[in-house]
């Protein structure tokens, strides 16, 4: 009886090609609209989220500009991680040194990283050196005018034997002790990315810069689950030794990778939601051609309660019809999506500068779409499928 | 043990604005199994109605209508599809076939909402149709039919369940005289074979056709008897006020 009235269903909807069509068409579109949109949405998230994973979402900065004379020292800093081994693994100093930029013969390196570290960084990191050695406890404690290069100048400027060599960095020459492996494979994608980088002693920086106190630093987590948590807790050790917030900032990129998404999903609820609006009007584009069909069909109504249909038969076959048509629409949306979605991929990339953005759209939107049109065609179609059910059959048998 | 369709004091009455219309007043009859009978009136004598009743597409307003012995006016409306289904073949004035339809389909209408299986559905819609004289044209449209043939068809489709009752309504009025006669025929042909028949018309050639007449007027019975008694074709009223109103 179920695949009967499916059968017959899909036999009305195949009888009226054109006006079937039309009717899906705001279904059609609307799931399209909002598969397109949910799925431009994931491919921004991930795109976010990579950005910020090369940023490092294990990762806490830590700006401190002090509060009148009270200062912290680098101690300071190493002993708040120790106080917190379940939330912080390690820390570093991170100063700016970006403003002194490299010159090797007469190439400057304009996009080039620089920054004062202590000889924990590199490994902390993730860096690996590829020759020469890392900056060592006798380089902090001397100032000593030395550094560790990326694979980014090691390779243009020195064509791999930098160490031993010499850069400018502003007015002031270093001498090269190291080089890092490459993180990038790729070598035209290494200029400005964390291959492009100079890093020298902390108390090198601090006293080329005249600073008494390092400003920045950079903390690894346990778990960058816990973000939140670890803040929280840097933030009150750095609150007990300025008693006042004003002295620090604390910043975690997963934290702002939240925030972002959280912006963006909001972006993409409210696209959604103005997406919805034509499966809405598909919606009562639906229950109007049914009101017209019922009236269409109302003698065969007649006809069929007279042969013995009862009102829950007739209401299942409007319902269905409904149902089906929408459904049917529903997957040509479905279809189209993934069609646009597929000619976006091509276009986006002209418009996005770069920007890795693809339109990727997941089961669950399409899963959601389908379900929702189907149910849009159950809700709409209900009221012209009440009325053909309650027809009197003596009048629908007279109907003309 | 009760006559198959047993009228006792039926009544239905509409209202229509002021007036209250009496399209069934005090119907009182029996019609057996095995009859043919033809309830004949003209239009507004109450055999519309007569017939939406027996057959269960309408019920009383006041008075009990008992079908094999079964109180039609206490039923709930699921039940009267039932009996529909079960009891009641109709044989319509416009055929009434689904015009999206072919002939089997249409007459396996009947059969979907009985729940009988698809493969049972086409031996029964092929059996009747070939009994119609049809079996060549099981997947033709009704449009692709002449009337006569469509109306075969509607009969076949009231047969498939083999009913109790078979309710024609005006079944030659849209027909020429000549398929008229071979529908007449075909009613006739089936209850010869024992159907219970009854004929709605208010056409006197067609009615004398049946073996027993029910004449309605003003939605009373004012003949019921012989279909070949002389006043069974007389018009009474025309002895009545109407022929004083003629003689004036």
């Amino acid at each position: 009886m179920v695949l009967e009235t499916f059968r017959q269903a899909l036999q009305n909807v195949w009888s009226n090609k054109l006006r079937t069509f039309l009717t899906m068409l705001g279904i059609i579109i609307g799931v399209m609209a909002v598969i397109v949109i949910v799925g431009l949405g994931n491919g921004m998230t991930r795109s976010m989220r990579d950005s910020f994973s090369a940023m490092g979402t294990n990762t806490l900065s830590i700006q401190i500009w002090g509060y009148g004379s009270r200062t912290a020292t680098v101690d300071d800093l190493y002993d708040l991680v120790k106080k917190n081994p379940k939330l912080l693994s390690s820390i570093s100093p991170q100063l700016d040194f970006s403003d002194n930029t490299p010159k090797v013969g007469t190439t400057t390196y304009r996009y080039s990283e620089m920054y004062g570290v202590d000889e924990n960084y590199i490994e902390m990191k993730g860096y690996t050196l590829a020759k020469g050695r890392n900056i060592q406890y006798m380089d902090i404690a001397d100032n000593k005018q030395i550094c560790v290069i990326g694979d980014y100048i090691n390779r243009t400027a020195y064509g791999g034997n930098a160490v031993g060599q010499t850069i400018k960095l502003g007015p002031y020459k270093f001498r090269i002790v190291g080089v890092l492996k490459a993180k990038i494979s790729n070598p035209d994608q290494q200029e400005g990315s964390d291959d492009d980088s100079v890093y020298l002693p902390y108390t090198t920086a601090m006293r080329l810069s005249n600073e008494s106190s390092p400003d920045s630093y950079s903390a690894i987590m346990v778990d960058e689950g816990q973000a939140n948590e670890a803040k929280a807790a840097v933030e009150q050790e750095l609150y007990d030794i300025f008693k006042s917030d004003n002295a620090y900032y604390v910043y975690s990129a997963s934290e702002w990778l939240e925030e972002m998404n959280k912006m963006i999903n909001m972006v993409i609820v409210i696209l959604t939601g103005i997406a919805s609006i034509s499966l809405l009007v598909g919606g009562i584009g639906i229950m109007n051609i049914m009101l017209v069909s019922v009236t269409e069909r109302t003698r065969e109504i007649g006809i069929r309660k007279a042969m013995g249909a009862k009102e829950k038969t007739i209401l299942a076959q409007f319902v269905t019809e409904a149902a089906t048509t929408s459904a049917l629409g529903g997957t040509l949306g479905i279809v189209l999506g993934y069609i646009v979605s597929a000619i976006a991929n091509q276009v986006l990339p002209m418009f996005t500068d770069g920007m890795d953005i693809t339109v990727s759209p997941s089961f669950n939107s399409i899963a959601a779409a389908f379900g929702i049109s189907v149910f849009i065609g159950v809700l709409f179609g209900y009221l012209p499928a009440k009325r053909a059910a309650r027809l009197n059959p003596i009048d629908a048998l007279r109907y003309d | 043990m009760s006559a198959l369709i047993e009228f006792d004091q039926v009544c239905k009455y509409y209202q229509m604005g002021d007036t209250l219309v009496k399209a069934a007043d005090h119907i009182t009859m029996k019609i057996e199994k095995g009859e043919f009978v033809a309830i004949v009136g003209q239009s507004g004598s109450g055999k519309s109605t007569c017939m939406n009743i027996i057959g269960c597409l309408d019920v009383p307003t006041y008075g009990t209508y008992r079908l094999n012995g079964r109180d039609v006016g206490k039923m709930n409306r699921d039940e009267l599809a039932d009996v529909r289904n079960e009891m009641l073949g109709f044989i319509f004035q416009q055929y009434n076939l689904l015009p999206r339809l072919n002939l089997m389909e249409n007459v396996e209408v009947p059969l979907i909402y009985a729940n009988i299986s698809r493969a049972e559905r086409h031996k029964l819609a092929k059996d009747v149709l070939e009994k119609v004289g049809l079996g060549d044209k099981l997947k033709n449209l009704p449009n692709q039919l002449s009337g006569g043939q469509q109306q075969r068809v509607s009969i076949a489709r009231a047969l498939v369940r083999n009913p109790a009752v078979i309710l024609a309504d005006e079944p030659t009025g849209a027909l020429d005289s000549h398929t008229g006669r071979e529908v007449i025929g075909m009613l006739q042909q089936l209850h010869r074979e024992g159907h219970t028949v009854v004929l709605i018309t208010h056409d006197n050639s067609i009615a004398v056709q049946a073996e027993r007449i029910i004449r309605l007027e003003d939605g009373q019975v004012v003949y019921d008897g012989d279909a070949h008694a002389p006043e069974a074709v007389v018009q009474p009223t025309l002895s009545g006020e109407a022929a004083q109103e003629e003689a004036k």
